[in-house]
């Protein structure tokens, strides 16, 4: 484990002299350029035995004919097409561009922190829900697609949730929660990362199909956003699984349980008229709001459970 | 310095009292922690990492009490974990993993991509930073989980057999990493290996039934072992054997007391 260690292991002359005349290894060559990037010792080192190369002359002659351009630089390269001199590669038979230093910008590290939420089963099964819905309404000709659809969609973040974080679905979960950052911070970041992807995507694939008497296709956002955030207060007190599980088995006796009882009609038709009790109008959709301002709350006040491992 | 402090600790697992009454004071260098099978090493090394919580007894690291939830992530930023089970996310790269780790322990954004390149160096892996975790070997595999851990330089630094899958030669070049390690920060290594202890090791703990069998560098459990005929083939591990049927006999006296 020594070997790459930026401590101990340098670039000696031998090493650095094959560099430069490109009969370094690739493997090589890349720890190599590596290490130069942070130690100025060995990036001088590498610079001399370059410059005592072939390349060194070119070198100089660029170099010379790039200060000298120096003041007409503006001019020359906005005139398009105007030839840039190419710098030469060090090394011969590989050239490639400057090694740009790794950006490590925030968006990217939550890009990172999300990646794991969106991967695997859940993505397909995301493209499957909507995917499916359509061609249940285009190619069966089946009129209560939509409904169909509404009573599914709030079901897709939760079980997005439920197998991003958690001892069952993060392999790294153990590492997590020995970190400041890996309690609540990442299961919203992972929930966020979620909604991004079913929220929009369900939404637009509903507004597709025909209504048929079903709620509109925003309709089940309130709902959906509801039972993600009743489901995350609720998992500090069971767990993600457990939690997800109760949520949405709610959800779905709340719309299905009623409707082998009701008079009348097709099961979809049935079904859309459930969905409108539970959906429509401004007292349905504000106690959805309601729920889920009062799930907020009660996450955040349950939020040092999260500090801790779940169950 | 004392940076981990830990008294009257008592831990359950399920049913069983995994640790009881274990008082330990560690400081910088590399503390091995020995022990049979179900003795009590992951039980502590997990209260040490702050994922499991002591049922009773006062744990502090770096001078933080870590029952208090401020204290607690004060000292996660410092601290560096690999579970026994080390899990990870295969479609990562080397070098995305040790990041995606700076960002949970809050490493400044601004020097995560130097940390995560020193910290691959460190175990090795430098050639192999832009590759896939999936296409690693399994001792590989074993020093990303190493990576992951130094990667915020922390002082308390707990190791749950992080020497199982490596061949001889990169646990003799492991060793060497422990001991530089460990001039600076305070490592506690569990293991079941014997000869790790006596080659890496500036102290021994033996735990045994959720207790502290015995403790004391890795010379004096050699001269241990060299005193008394118990089974093993190295004196130091006749001297872990001799330590451990000691700590047996004196609980059957207490018993039958």
């Amino acid at each position: 484990m020594t070997k790459g260690n930026a401590n101990i292991w340098h670039v000696g002359d031998d090493l650095a002299a094959r560099y430069a005349q490109g009969v370094l290894p690739e493997p090589d060559a890349w720890s190599l350029e590596r290490h130069v990037e942070s130690c100025t010792a060995c990036a001088s080192r590498v610079s001399a035995s370059v410059r005592g190369t072939a390349a060194g002359a070119v070198l100089t002659q660029v170099r010379d004919a790039v200060l000298a351009a120096l003041p007409e630089t503006s001019r020359a390269f906005a005139e398009a097409g105007a030839p840039r001199p190419a710098l030469p590669s060090a090394r011969a038979g590989a050239p490639r561009g400057p090694l740009a230093p790794p950006t490590a910008s925030r968006s990217a590290r939550l890009l990172w922190a999300a990646g794991p939420a969106v991967r695997g089963a859940w993505l397909p099964a995301v493209l499957v829900v909507a995917a499916g819905a359509l061609a249940l309404s285009y190619g069966a000709g089946l009129p209560g697609a939509r409904a169909l659809l509404l009573a599914l969609a709030p079901l897709v973040p939760l079980s997005g949730v439920a197998l991003s974080y958690g001892p069952h679905s993060d392999p790294l979960y153990e590492v997590a929660a020995a970190t400041p950052g890996g309690g609540l911070r990442l299961a919203l970041t992972r929930t966020a990362a979620v909604l991004a992807v079913s929220l929009p995507l369900l939404t637009f694939t509903g507004l597709l199909l025909p209504a048929s008497g079903a709620p509109a296709a925003a309709a089940w956002l309130l709902p959906g956003l509801a039972l993600v955030l009743g489901s995350l207060a609720l998992a500090s007190f069971t767990g993600c699984r457990a939690a997800a599980l109760l949520t949405g088995g709610g959800w779905l006796c709340a719309v299905l349980a009623p409707v082998p009882a009701a008079p009348g009609g097709a099961f979809t038709a049935r079904l859309a008229e459930q969905l409108s009790r539970c959906l429509d109008g401004v007292g349905a959709q504000g106690a959805w709001a309601g729920a889920a301002v009062l799930s907020a709350a009660l996450l955040a006040a349950r939020r040092p459970a999260y500090d801790r491992p779940l169950r | 310095m004392t940076s981990i402090r830990v008294t009257g600790l008592r831990v359950r697992h399920r049913r069983t009292l995994a640790l009881d009454s274990v008082d330990l004071d560690l400081g910088t260098g590399v503390h091995g922690l020995l022990g049979p099978n179900g003795a009590g090493k992951t039980s502590l090394i997990r209260v040490l990492a702050t994922v499991a919580r002591p049922d009773a007894g006062r744990v502090e690291l770096l001078g933080e009490d870590v029952a208090d939830h401020r204290g607690r992530t004060g000292v996660r930023r410092r601290l560096g974990y690999l579970p026994q089970e080390f899990g990870y996310y295969p479609g990562f790269t080397v070098r995305e993993f040790v990041a995606y780790v700076a960002w949970l322990k809050e490493v400044p954004a601004a020097g995560v991509p130097a940390a995560v390149e020193r910290a691959v160096a460190r175990v090795g892996l430098a050639d192999r930073i832009d590759a896939k975790v999936r296409t690693l070997s399994g001792g590989m595999v074993r020093r990303v989980g190493i990576a992951q851990a130094i990667v915020n330089d922390p002082g308390v630094l707990l190791l749950d057999e992080p020497t199982a899958g490596l061949d001889p030669e990169q646990r003799v070049e492991f060793r060497e990493l422990l001991r530089e390690l460990g001039g600076t920060a305070t490592v506690v290594v569990s293991t079941h290996l014997v000869e790790d202890v006596a080659a890496a090791c500036t102290e021994v703990t033996l735990l045994a039934g959720g207790r502290v069998a015995y403790r004391g560098t890795p010379g004096e459990l050699t001269r241990l072992g060299a005193d008394t005929d118990g089974p093993g083939d190295h004196p130091i591990e006749r001297g872990y054997t001799a330590a451990l049927r000691a700590h047996r006999a004196h609980g059957t006296r207490e018993a039958v007391r």
